[in-house]
Parts: C-alpha cells; sequence; structure tokens
C-alpha cells in the first residue's frame, strides 16, 4: 500500500525522465546493480543454502532500496522512468498494513506479515501455475480448492474455451476468461467453500481480458486477488498499469507477480536477490499492491529450486521479513514432474527455505512450468504441511539449512535431467476429485523421510 | 601482448571504447580487416559459449556483444574500401508476437545469433504475424524467428505460419519458433521448421540450416 495516489503514478508514467531501453539497461540498471553490489559486499556462500545470517539480509535490503530508488521502473510505451523519492517509499513502507483480509464468509482469512523463524504458519496458495485441458478443469480445480491447508487458489490457465483456441487480446480470450472465473468460482462452491480466497484469471494476458473478469456475480470478486507483472527487469508497460488502475477501483487484491532471473541481467544469486527485493518495491509504490507472488528462476532450467535459487529465495523472504511488512508468497518453481520422489524433495526444501526465511507459499509449478497438465495438488498439500510443520515447531535457519542441505544433494544432480512424470490424470481419479493409491503412498513415503530429516507433522 | 590480442581481451571484458580504439589500432598496424573479423567472431562465440554453460552470465554477454559492435563499426569501412564482403551466415528477422511483451529471451537470442555472423533484425515485441512476413520480404530474410513467452499469445506463432502458407510463401522462409513455453511438439503443430529451445541451440541450429541451403544452391 502506498500514499501515491493512481494519478500521480500516472504522471509519472507519461512524464517522468525520457529513457531509451540501452540507456537505461547500460547506462542505468547493470552500473547500478554492480555499485550496490560491491558497496554492500553481498557474497553467495554455496555451503548454506539457508543462512543464517541478519546482517546479511539488511545488506540486501539495503542494497535493493538504493537501487530502486536509482533506477526506478522503465515504462516502455512511454521511455520514460517511473521515480520514487527515499521519502514516498518510507511513508509507504510505514503505511503497510499489519493485516490484510481476504476472501468471505467461512472463508475470510486475515493475512498477517511473518518474521523470520516465526511460529505461525505461512499464507498458503495452491496452484498448478500451468494450462489443465479444457475438459478436466473443474474436476481439477476441485482438486485444489478441496485442499484444506489451501488460504487461497489460483487456477489453471485454459488455453481453448469451449473448443476453440484461445489468443490473448481476441474475443476468445474473453470468452476464456469468463469460463475460467466461472468454473473456479464453480470449483469453489462445489467443495463448500464458496467464499475462498480465488487469485484469478491467469488466462488473462491481456488488460482487456482481466478488467472482463471482474465480477462481484459471477466472476473475480472484490474479495479476490489479481497478479500484475513487472516486466523483466523494473519495467512495466501501459496495459500492466491500466490492470493496476482497475483493480485499485474495483477493490480486489493486487498481487505484484515478480520473477528476476538468475544468469539475467543482474547476474548471479547476489544480484538476482537483490532484484528481487527491489521488485517488491516496485509492487509497493507503483503498483500498490497487497501482496507479491514471488518466483526468482534459473535461466537455463526455470526453477528456483537449485541451491543457489533457495539461498535467494532464503535472503529476499530475510530481507523482507527483518525490514517490512510486505506480504511475499514464495512460489516454487521446479524440475521434475508429478509422482516422482524428486518433485517432492523439490518441494519440500522450497518450503523450508522460504517458510523459516519469513515466507509465504505459493505451490507449485512442476516440470518447469511448461508442459500441460504436469502438476496436482498433492505436492503443494506436502509443501505446505511441511511449511506449516517447521513453522509450528519453531525451527531455526540452521537447522532448516541442514535439512535443506540434506535434500539437495539428494537431488541437485539430477536437475539438467530431471524425471518428466506424468501428468494429473494418471496421478488422480479426477472424476471423483481423489489422488490414486499409489501416488498417496508415494507422498506419505515423502512425508516419512522429512520426519526422519527432523520435520514434526502435527498430525 | 598484440594489439589484436587487447582487442580480444577488451571485448572479453565488455570494454565498448577500448575495444573500437584496438580495432583502430589494429588497422593503422595493417592488419587486415577480413582477418580482424574473423577473429572477432571467434572471440565472441568463445564468450556466448561460456555464457551456455554458466559461467558467465547476461551482463558480460550484453557488453561483450556491445564491445564486439564497437570494433565491428570501426572495421567496417575498412573492410567495405577494400571490397572484401563480410561473411554473413543469414539474414533474419525476429520478434516477440502479438500480445507478448516479454523480450529478454529474444534479446539473448538476437546477441547469440549476431554473435555467430547472421545478420539479425530485431522487429521488437508485440508483433503482427502479418509484420513478420512483411519485413521478412522487404529485408530478402532467410529465416523468421518468432518468440512468445505466454501459452495464450503462442497461437500467434501458428497466425504467422499460416500466413505464410495463406500467401504462398511457407517453402521461401525458415521458421524457428522460440519462448519458455514453447516445445518440440508445438512446434510441429504449429507447423514451424526448428525449435529454438535456448539461444545456443538456436544458433546451432541455424547455422545448419543455412549450410545446408548453401550446399543445395552449389555454394
Amino acid at each position: 500500500m502506498s500514499h501515491l495516489k493512481m494519478w500521480e503514478i500516472m504522471e509519472r508514467a507519461a512524464a517522468g525522465p525520457y529513457c531509451e531501453d540501452d540507456e537505461f539497461l547500460y547506462d542505468i540498471f547493470l552500473p547500478k546493480m554492480q555499485e550496490v553490489l560491491s558497496k554492500y559486499e553481498i557474497r553467495y556462500d554455496p555451503s548454506t543454502p539457508v543462512p543464517a545470517d541478519d546482517d546479511l539480509a539488511d545488506r540486501i535490503w539495503k542494497a535493493a532500496v538504493e537501487f530502486f530508488l536509482a533506477v526506478g521502473v522503465h515504462n516502455v510505451d512511454t521511455h520514460r522512468r517511473i521515480l520514487i523519492t527515499e521519502d514516498e517509499l518510507n511513508e509507504a513502507l510505514f503505511l503497510a498494513p499489519e493485516v490484510h483480509q481476504v476472501g468471505a464468509g467461512h472463508e475470510t482469512r486475515w493475512w498477517r506479515p511473518r518474521r523470520i523463524e516465526d511460529e505461525r504458519g505461512p499464507f498458503c496458495i495452491f496452484s498448478p501455475d500451468i494450462t489443465y485441458d479444457e475438459d478436466i478443469f473443474l474436476q481439477a480445480s476441485m482438486a485444489y480448492t478441496q485442499e484444506p491447508l489451501a488460504d487461497g487458489v489460483c487456477g489453471p490457465i485454459l488455453e481453448e474455451s469451449i473448443g476453440r483456441t484461445i489468443h490473448s487480446g481476441t474475443p476468445a480470450e474473453m470468452a476464456g476468461v469468463m469460463e475460467h472465473a466461472m468454473m473456479l468460482r464453480n470449483a469453489a462452491k462445489l467443495v463448500g467453500r464458496p467464499g475462498l480466497f480465488l487469485v484469478a484469471v491467469g488466462t488473462a494476458q491481456s488488460d482487456t481480458g482481466q478488467i472482463a473478469a471482474s465480477s462481484n456475480e459471477w466472476g473475480v470478486r472484490s474479495t479476490d486477488g489479481r497478479l500484475i507483472g513487472v516486466l523483466t527487469e523494473m519495467k512495466t508497460d501501459n496495459e500492466l498499469l491500466n490492470k493496476v488502475v482497475h483493480c485499485k477501483q474495483f477493490g480486489c487484491a493486487i498481487g505484484c507477480l515478480t520473477g528476476a532471473i538468475y544468469g539475467g541481467y543482474a547476474g548471479g544469486a547476489e544480484g538476482t536477490a537483490v532484484l528481487e527485493v527491489a521488485h517488491h518495491l516496485v509492487g509497493l509504490t507503483v503498483y500498490q499492491h497487497n501482496f507479491n507472488n514471488s518466483f526468482p528462476f534459473h535461466m537455463q532450467h526455470t526453477s528456483n529450486s537449485g541451491r543457489e535459487m533457495l539461498w535467494l529465495v532464503s535472503m529476499v523472504h530475510q530481507a523482507l521479513a527483518r525490514n517490512s511488512r510486505i506480504l511475499s508468497t514464495s512460489n516454487g518453481f521446479f524440475n521434475a514432474g508429478p509422482g516422482t520422489d524428486m518433485l517432492f524433495r523439490e518441494v519440500s526444501a522450497h518450503a523450508i527455505a522460504s517458510v523459516v526465511s519469513g515466507g509465504d507459499l505459493w505451490t507449485s509449478a512442476p516440470r518447469h512450468n511448461k508442459y500441460r497438465n504436469y502438476a496436482t495438488p498433492l505436492e503443494a498439500r506436502l509443501a505446505a504441511e511441511t511449511g506449516h510443520a517447521v513453522a509450528r515447531q519453531g525451527m531455526s535457519r540452521e537447522q532448516a539449512c541442514g535439512i535443506v542441505d540434506t535434500l539437495l544433494k539428494k537431488y541437485e544432480g539430477e536437475i539438467a535431467t530431471a524425471p518428466e512424470g506424468k501428468p494429473i490424470q494418471e496421478c488422480y481419479e479426477l472424476m471423483k476429485v481423489k489422488p490414486q493409491g499409489w501416488y498417496l503412498d508415494m507422498y506419505k513415503a515423502a512425508r516419512e523421510e522429512l520426519a526422519g530429516l527432523g520435520v514434526e507433522y502435527p498430525y | 601482448m598484440s594489439t589484436v590480442d587487447e582487442l580480444v581481451q577488451a571485448i572479453e571484458n565488455g570494454e565498448a571504447a577500448r575495444a573500437g580504439e584496438k580495432a583502430r589500432a589494429a588497422l593503422d598496424e595493417g592488419a587486415d580487416p577480413t582477418g580482424l573479423v574473423d577473429t572477432l567472431s571467434v572471440a565472441m562465440r568463445a564468450v556466448g559459449d561460456r555464457f551456455g554453460t554458466g559461467e558467465i552470465f547476461l551482463p558480460e554477454l550484453m557488453l561483450a556483444a556491445r564491445a564486439m559492435q564497437s570494433a565491428v563499426d570501426v572495421v567496417q569501412p575498412a573492410l567495405l574500401a577494400s571490397n572484401a564482403a563480410s561473411k554473413k551466415v543469414g539474414v533474419m528477422v525476429l520478434g516477440t508476437v502479438r500480445g507478448d511483451v516479454h523480450e529478454i529471451g529474444k534479446d539473448i537470442a538476437i546477441t547469440m545469433l549476431r554473435a555467430s555472423g547472421f545478420e539479425v533484425y530485431d522487429l521488437g515485441r508485440d508483433v503482427d504475424p502479418l509484420d513478420f512476413v512483411k519485413r521478412a520480404e522487404e529485408l530478402r530474410a532467410d529465416i523468421i524467428g518468432a518468440s512468445a513467452l505466454m501459452t495464450t499469445t503462442m497461437p500467434a506463432q501458428k497466425e504467422l505460419v499460416d500466413i505464410l502458407v495463406a500467401k504462398g510463401l511457407r517453402e521461401k522462409y525458415h521458421v524457428i519458433l522460440g519462448g519458455a513455453p514453447v516445445t518440440a511438439e508445438w512446434v510441429a503443430e504449429a507447423g514451424a521448421d526448428s525449435w529454438g529451445e535456448d539461444a545456443a541451440k538456436a544458433a546451432k541450429t541455424l547455422e545448419e540450416v543455412m549450410a545446408g541451403k548453401r550446399a543445395g544452391a552449389g555454394e
């Protein structure tokens, strides 16, 4: 949240300092990133995937603040930089609420910022993050909405509506987003959770598609949430700002969607961590978000469960938790597909690293977030149960680091050749909305392995 | 260290101004412009390989590409004056499809392809499928590359191929598709020719395609 009004942001987006793409990248972004990494002496250490280093977390925060204030956000449509002053940022941080209310009726949730090693459990948004076939959309969505630890659900994406291919920005997208919103709400109602907090609709890429889905009668409600992305890196455009203006007026929660790229413009783990924290500040001020969905990912693997990625996921959330009340769901992107031991280990390592560092959970995108139907609620359930368990037992970062290191050693050698796994149709008996017996057995075995490593599940 | 070695070092370090100075110095010392461009290409390809293995990251790659361009800008007039044609592997138009505003994958691909000797025209983002075809025709391109980062913008890649078919131009161009959600299966379904799984693989694939074309043309 921020005291800044949308018209002030719009004015800066249209009339801020003129800056072309190359100037923004070469003369502003790259040198400033190098400067803050050097000034604040930020170093990645592969031996501690979950560091217990408060000073490092604070240095990453300071580097991100300095970077954000100096670089600003580039509007690629107007070629203008949206600059925020230090006073404005400090005011926005001060005004960030102690609690956000989402969902409705019996499914109302009061979402509070977490601290490092917080014994309060994470807020969990369950999401497949991927496309499902239209003919399984409802049943598969019910498989997610019925999950008891889901505080919210972000539904799958549709690529067809009434059997026709959805093209972004066309009438087919309009039809698809309405179908998506209606079916996802029905999926919540059918499992007895009509007020469930839904983050929708991923089917809509365009601003008009997002706006078309807003309806307290049949679609995305004002008690639901939307995601609005920051472009790679520290960029926005008018279409994204259109979504912000609409959501502020409509009243739904704004989730700023940010995925700093490891190996991209920010370089390695250190720069990517600083950039991802800076992205959160974009969300806080320019998008005036209620929460952030954070999915930093490795450029080559399109995942964030590797050693360097867990380090930066952990440090991003530690920096945020120690210095702000920004809500941030840590969005897992994994290498292996559903129905594999490797995926269960990846989601667990990511959940542990995120939760002890003060993050909430958004879970999960298997198989590089790339293949249709390759995601199930069971890996998300394991992530949420593990997240709640480590919070409840008050797990320290040091203990978490040891468990994560053990898990990493079991799978990090297979990241480039991760098993594909199986689609949800093979893992679930979808008509009955329940996991297959063999799949449940595999999940139970994964829990037992984690319990053996020190995770104390309450049930 | 020779001037040419210093030039290579400037490129590897991403020092644009120094690369231009060293290129000028190398020419003043009598270096052959064609040989100089070949040396620059080898140096840039080595930088690209280090990026592909994760040894260096995108900033180093982009700065090296900028330094290489700085050197090429100095060498180009000498190359033209000597009547030696620069080795152009192929001409390509590349953009992100309509409805999609993501550019980083496209930009990396452009850098890697230029490093491999392709003449690449950046069409930008949110490009109408018909505009890909029009620009390819205008520029006498060999290859059309279309990137998409969203599953709901991928259909525009197929629309591009469909337009080529409708205009009777399908056989004239090699069409390569890329972007995070794009798979080999989608490339086949869309009727394109190859999959740019990543920038390095795209460059390698297209080098082979152009080598095949040249062999077919008896060059």
